[in-house]
């Protein structure tokens, strides 16, 4: 157990249902504003980029690595693509992706956190040891060694990035089902006879529900960041599909031409920071204190 | 903690009503020994799981390590399995290899030749002089802004910093050192953009295995400046990305403090403002800040992976990277086992500091 | 901000000139460091264990061997520590040490010393091992060696001056655990100490960054220009900023694209023919080639490709070979119709193979440099205007080479980096041979290849050799797997001031023979 655990004590479980009606002042902060104008962009990107890009995505057409220009806007690639036309292809991988891994992990850690929190002893003790060993790796060494067993594929990266990020979920779910186990609703429902399951997906999970969507908006950012690090290391996705990730390890190589990474690059960051952004106003709006956890964690 | 054995209580009388166990006497001793030993586990547990997972990628090492024509002859294969003990079978492998590990022995990495230990110990100070410069930065940054945000909460200050912290984590680092390598070193010139130190210097002699202060402690102040520009432009970036997280942790931190009932008292007894910060604020807040300071040198080793790949920096991040992508299986372990150490030292740290603190966490 | 911390250093101490950038600064003794920039793909110096680009051009400067070439000629091995002469056969060739040639510790190089060296290489089973397959080694007198092979082996003289055959102080190695056989343990040692008898000798030895060579003073060759090398490790993008900022005198990891550019006034270009085949293979047997294994599917294939663009991707300086065999060499092929762009044709024979659209995977590495990613990627879109459909399976080498090794994959892009500069290192791609066992090609599938392999194999004399080589790569061309696609080029750039770089396939660069 570590410090990344809010203490019970600390973290009452938010029954005043009012909060929920101050959501919308929340969103009209300029942050929020920022975030969700830079979300609904790059979802707009990606449903144009169905239909429509400038050049085909994987068409090898124009001058090999040549600068940004009327004709193409962002430059070419090194085998002679359009970047512009890559950058809006990129969104369809590196934006549905992470949300999908982050679905996931907080499914999988929240059954598991919530499992530990409520039964205790031997099942909380096996489960928390399990945090603590996938947490005690550094994310990307150990989304490394996942890839590297199961091969490079959009796939693979998936399953790995799934296998660092349930964690974080699973010790924040734990923590807050700690804090509601022992509160008057709870114990009143299983003195009345409800089953351990039922008062669980009942009266716990829902309670808690609201710090965990907190943490899964700032974590989408997050993955985000590793989906495209594992890219950026030859490990996410196959070739000619275009990643953003992928993109800005290509400009490592062709280091003169800079438009390949730096475009690449911006659309990774922008698209980071819009989550943070949201998350990060959720999160006052919501609970000021689930942030702890998501912040110790890295790329 | 000798203090735990039976013996160390002889005025106890056992006879009494309730005789207490020795552990129920000394809860923070048994408190310190139940982390020890979930800590011992733990670091087995890496070992395993980094040893189940090398063993799982579908190849064999000896593809990596082999060129066409020796791969092709089974007795280079053969000879080449006998030297690194690929040819026991595979739970086997695993008993020597913990067998090994009590005498220190990490076993020989297939790509340098080298014992793993060796390799691990040249290539750690040079990640940790990296990370240890950019973490002591960004601490010292963070507390600052972080205490002056939550102090003027709300104001502009206080805008700007959250802003900014929020943008400093939200940026991809392999990015951020690519575009700092070619604005700084690749166009204007102004840092190297790669390695340690220039060629013409040696590395000074070895003593702390960091560049800059074995140089200085060598009286080379040369070789001490050279080693500071090739630091900058790394730990530049390892800054920014930390700078982030913990300045928006130490912004929290304090707030809780200044939340509580007895800051508002110092207030209201009229003490000074610099007073109540140091006295009352710092003091509550140093416990998570300094705890939180020291969960982010396992992410800022992380963040070193990729940043060492774009500025060449030859620790363990790139170590891990060629061990991983090159099937150097030894090393690989190796490199699991001492993240892994750290990480676990760091929290039994932590714990402890968390039990000596607030007696509540030992008894639960 | 570097000014400004270099005036601080200059102003605070009056420095001396700790900084020895070659020709700039050549006080003293004539003396002077290079720097060299590479990127490292190192793992050890002992020439019986190392067989990489960086452990071969380090150990050419430390050890010298019976056999050498002279600058960047491959085509005619020149004496070395030895003299030679081939039986009739082919079968027997004698070595004779020639001029003096003394090691590092002093002591004259013998024939005992050759006779441990290979049949070191022999014994210890490593990645070199295969050189000397089928090779007796024997001492005749102090200064002479007989090597008889089991099968004729003209190529032994081509494969002598590989950095790998150095030969190494006999004498002091046993005493520091070296061995002619698997028990062998000096490799730490040697990679301390060298003991060769080459103009170099190693200084510091550090596998991860840098390796610093110092002139060797018992060398008994004309004494080198500069008497120290410094070796890093750096990354390409380093490189370019390092030589253009005149840190580094030689930059040997830059690529065609990153070259562009380069100040003409600071720096010089040097390219070479690289020896190393960039080729695309299909697996020949259907349970695991499918469409694939069709032999009209891969011809459909041959004219399906670009050459052309692909060469273009490759960047100036790259050729396109008309067989396996690189064009430089004995018995290459200098082009071939099979191997040309035609998409009317490839049309045709797409046709004719029965291929319906089926996906082809293609395996390859993506850590191994070449550009394959590239490659990959324009082969992919030129070949599906014919209608053909590749789908990319890029590994790192780690696991890539397991599943191509495995004989079960079904297509790929691969190269074949030449051990030594003559043809019969290409045999393997005849059926049944290792390669071929790659693509499962056997030699029942191909007889007409397996007796030209032979033929090649056995023949004498220049002429029928390179007649009978030509005349394989045509059938292989015809019936085999392979499709030869480009020879990458070879750079290496290095500063004005370093004059007489001589770009070798083999070794890189000789540094003893630079001037200034």
């Amino acid at each position: 157990m570590t410090i990344t655990d809010p203490t019970p004590t600390e973290t009452a479980p938010i029954t005043d249902r009012r909060r929920l009606v101050r959501w919308p002042q929340a969103w009209r902060r300029p942050l929020t504003i920022i975030g969700g104008v830079i979300i609904a962009f790059w979802v707009i990107v990606a449903i144009v980029g169905i239909f429509w890009t400038p050049y085909p995505p994987l068409g090898q057409i124009a001058p090999r690595l040549s600068a940004p220009s009327g004709e193409h806007l962002l430059g070419t690639d090194s085998v002679g693509r359009d970047v512009l036309s890559r950058i809006m292809a990129g969104a369809h991988v590196s934006l549905p992706v992470p949300i999908l891994v982050v679905a996931l992990s907080m499914i999988l850690g929240t059954a598991l956190g919530a499992i530990a929190g409520y039964f205790g002893r031997v099942v909380d003790e096996v489960i928390m040891r399990l945090t603590d060993l996938v947490l005690a790796f550094p994310t990307i060494i150990l989304a490394m060694v996942v890839t590297a067993a199961l091969g490079p594929g959009l796939q693979n990266a998936v399953i790995a990035l799934l296998a660092v990020s349930w964690p974080s979920y699973a010790r924040v779910t734990r923590s807050l089902v700690l804090g509601a186990r022992g509160s008057e609703y709870v114990v009143s429902g299983r003195l009345m006879g409800v089953s351990a399951w039922r008062s669980l997906t009942r009266d716990v999970l829902p309670n808690i529900l609201a710090p965990i969507v907190v943490l899964a908006t700032m974590d989408i950012g997050n993955a985000i960041l590793l989906l495209s690090g594992l890219s950026f290391l030859g490990l996410g996705t196959v070739p000619p599909t275009p990643e953003w990730g992928a993109m800005v390890s290509e400009g490592v190589e062709q280091f003169s031409s800079w438009w390949i990474a730096t475009f690449a690059g911006l659309a990774i960051f922008s698209v980071v920071l819009a989550f943070n952004f949201l998350g990060d106003s959720l999160r006052d709006a919501l609970d000021p204190r689930a942030q702890k956890s998501v912040e110790g964690r890295a790329v | 903690m000798t203090a735990a054995s039976p013996a160390a209580g002889p005025a106890h009388d056992p006879r009494q009503e309730g005789a207490e166990r020795w552990w129920q006497r000394f809860p923070l001793a048994r408190y310190v020994l139940v982390r020890l030993v979930v800590s011992v586990l733990l670091i087995w547990g890496v070992t395993l799981v980094t040893f189940v997972l090398t063993n799982l990628v579908p190849s064999n090492p000896a593809a990596a390590a082999l060129g066409e024509r020796a791969a092709s002859n089974p007795d280079t294969v053969k000879a080449f399995e006998r030297q690194y003990g690929l040819d026991q079978p595979v739970p086997q492998q695993y008993v020597s290899y913990l067998g090994r590990l009590v005498h220190l022995n990490l076993g020989q990495s297939t790509q340098t030749h080298n014992a793993v230990w060796d390799d691990l110990r040249s290539a750690f100070p040079a990640t940790a002089e990296l990370a240890v410069t950019a973490l002591v930065i960004a601490a010292v940054l963070a507390i600052v802004l972080g205490l002056a945000a939550a102090l003027r909460r709300g104001s502009i200050l206080d805008q700007v910093v959250r802003v900014g912290s929020l943008i400093g984590f939200s940026t991809p680092t392999f990015w951020l050192a690519l575009v700092i390598f070619y604005v700084f070193s690749y166009k204007l010139g102004w840092f190297p953009g790669s390695g340690r130190l220039d060629p013409q210097f040696d590395p000074p002699p070895q003593r702390t295995g960091f560049y800059t202060i074995d140089a200085l402690l060598a009286g080379q102040i040369a070789v001490f400046v050279n080693a500071v520009e090739h630091l900058v432009l790394p730990a530049f970036v390892l800054v920014l990305y930390t700078l982030g997280i913990l300045t928006r942790f130490c912004r929290t931190a304090v707030l809780e403090v200044l939340g509580n009932d007895y800051v508002t008292a110092a207030r209201a007894k009229g003490l000074p403002r610099s007073a109540v910060t140091r006295r009352y604020i710092l003091r509550a807040a140093a416990v998570p800040i300094l705890t939180m300071i020291g969960l982010t040198f396992a992410s800022v080793l992380s963040g070193a992976v990729l940043t060492e790949t774009v500025f060449a920096w030859g620790g363990i991040g790139q170590y891990a990277y060629k061990a991983a992508t090159t099937l150097d299986l030894q090393a690989i372990m190796g490199v699991g086992l001492l993240i892994g150490i750290i990480y676990v030292v760091v929290n039994f740290i932590v714990d402890l500091l968390y039990g000596v603190l607030d007696p509540r966490v030992r008894d639960r | 901000m570097k000014r400004l911390l270099t005036t601080i250093v200059a102003a605070g101490l009056a420095m001396p000139a700790f900084v020895a950038c070659g020709g700039s600064s050549s006080g003293g003794g004539g003396g002077s460091t290079l720097v060299v920039d590479d990127q490292f793909d190192l793992k050890s110096v002992d020439p019986a264990r190392e067989f990489e680009f960086t452990g071969n051009l380090i150990t050419h400067q430390l050890y010298e061997t019976a056999l050498t070439f002279k600058g960047s000629d491959v085509k005619k091995p020149v004496p070395g520590i030895c003299d030679y002469t081939m039986s009739f056969d082919n079968k027997v060739l004698t070595l004779k040490v020639t001029g003096k040639h003394t090691f590092s510790d002093g002591s004259p190089v013998t024939a005992d010393d050759i006779v441990f060296s290979y049949q070191r290489v022999q014994g210890i089973a490593g990645n070199p091992s295969f050189l000397l397959d089928g090779v007796t080694v024997k001492k005749v007198d102090d200064k002479t060696v007989t090597l008889t092979s089991k099968d004729p082996n003209p190529q032994l003289p081509f494969i002598l001056p590989n950095p790998s055959l150095g030969i190494v102080n006999s004498k002091v190695l046993q005493k520091n655990g070296g061995s002619t056989t698997a028990k062998d343990s000096a490799e730490q040692f040697l990679n301390k100490n060298s003991q060769g008898s080459g103009p170099y000798m190693i200084d510091t030895y550090d596998v991860q960054n840098k390796v610093v060579l110092k002139a060797n003073p018992k060398y008994a060759g004309t004494k080198p220009a500069y008497d120290r090398i410094v070796i890093q490790n750096v990354q390409a993008s380093s490189q370019k900023v390092n030589i253009q900022g005149g840190k580094t005198q030689m930059a040997l990891s830059l690529g065609p694209d990153q070259v562009k550019g380069l100040d003409a006034s600071k720096t010089q270009t040097i390219k070479g023919a690289s020896t190393t085949t960039i080729y695309l293979w299909f697996n020949m047997t259907p349970a695991y080639g499918k469409a694939a294994s069709n032999v009209k599917f891969v011809q459909a294939m041959r004219h399906a490709v670009d050459y052309n663009a692909l060469l273009k991707l490759a960047g100036d300086g790259s050729v396109q070979p008309g067989g396996m065999v690189p064009v430089t060499f004995l018995g290459a092929l200098k082009s071939d119709p099979n191997n040309s762009y035609d998409p009317a044709k490839a049309r045709q024979l797409l046709a004719q193979s029965g291929y319906k659209g089926e996906p082809i995977s293609i395996l390859y590495s993506n850590d191994v440099g070449f550009g394959l990613d590239d490659q990959a990627q324009a082969i992919q879109a030129q070949v599906k205007k014919v209608g053909i459909n590749l789908k990319l399976n890029p590994q790192p080498s780690a696991t890539s080479l397991d599943a191509f090794r495995s004989g079960k994959s079904q297509a790929g892009l691969a190269y074949w980096g030449a051990d030594f500069p003559d043809p019969a290192d290409y045999l393997v791609f005849a059926p049944g041979q290792s390669l071929a066992k790659r693509a499962a090609w056997t030699a029942a599938q191909a007889p007409t290849s397996t007796q030209l392999a032979t033929a090649a194999g056995q023949a004498s004399g220049d002429q029928a050799r390179d007649a009978a080589y030509q005349k394989l790569q045509q059938q292989l061309n015809v019936e085999g797997p392979w499709i030869p696609l480009f020879q990458p080029v070879d750079l290496l750039v290095a500063a004005t001031s370093v004059k007489g770089v001589a770009l070798n396939p083999l070794w890189t660069v000789d540094f003893g023979s630079l001037t200034k």
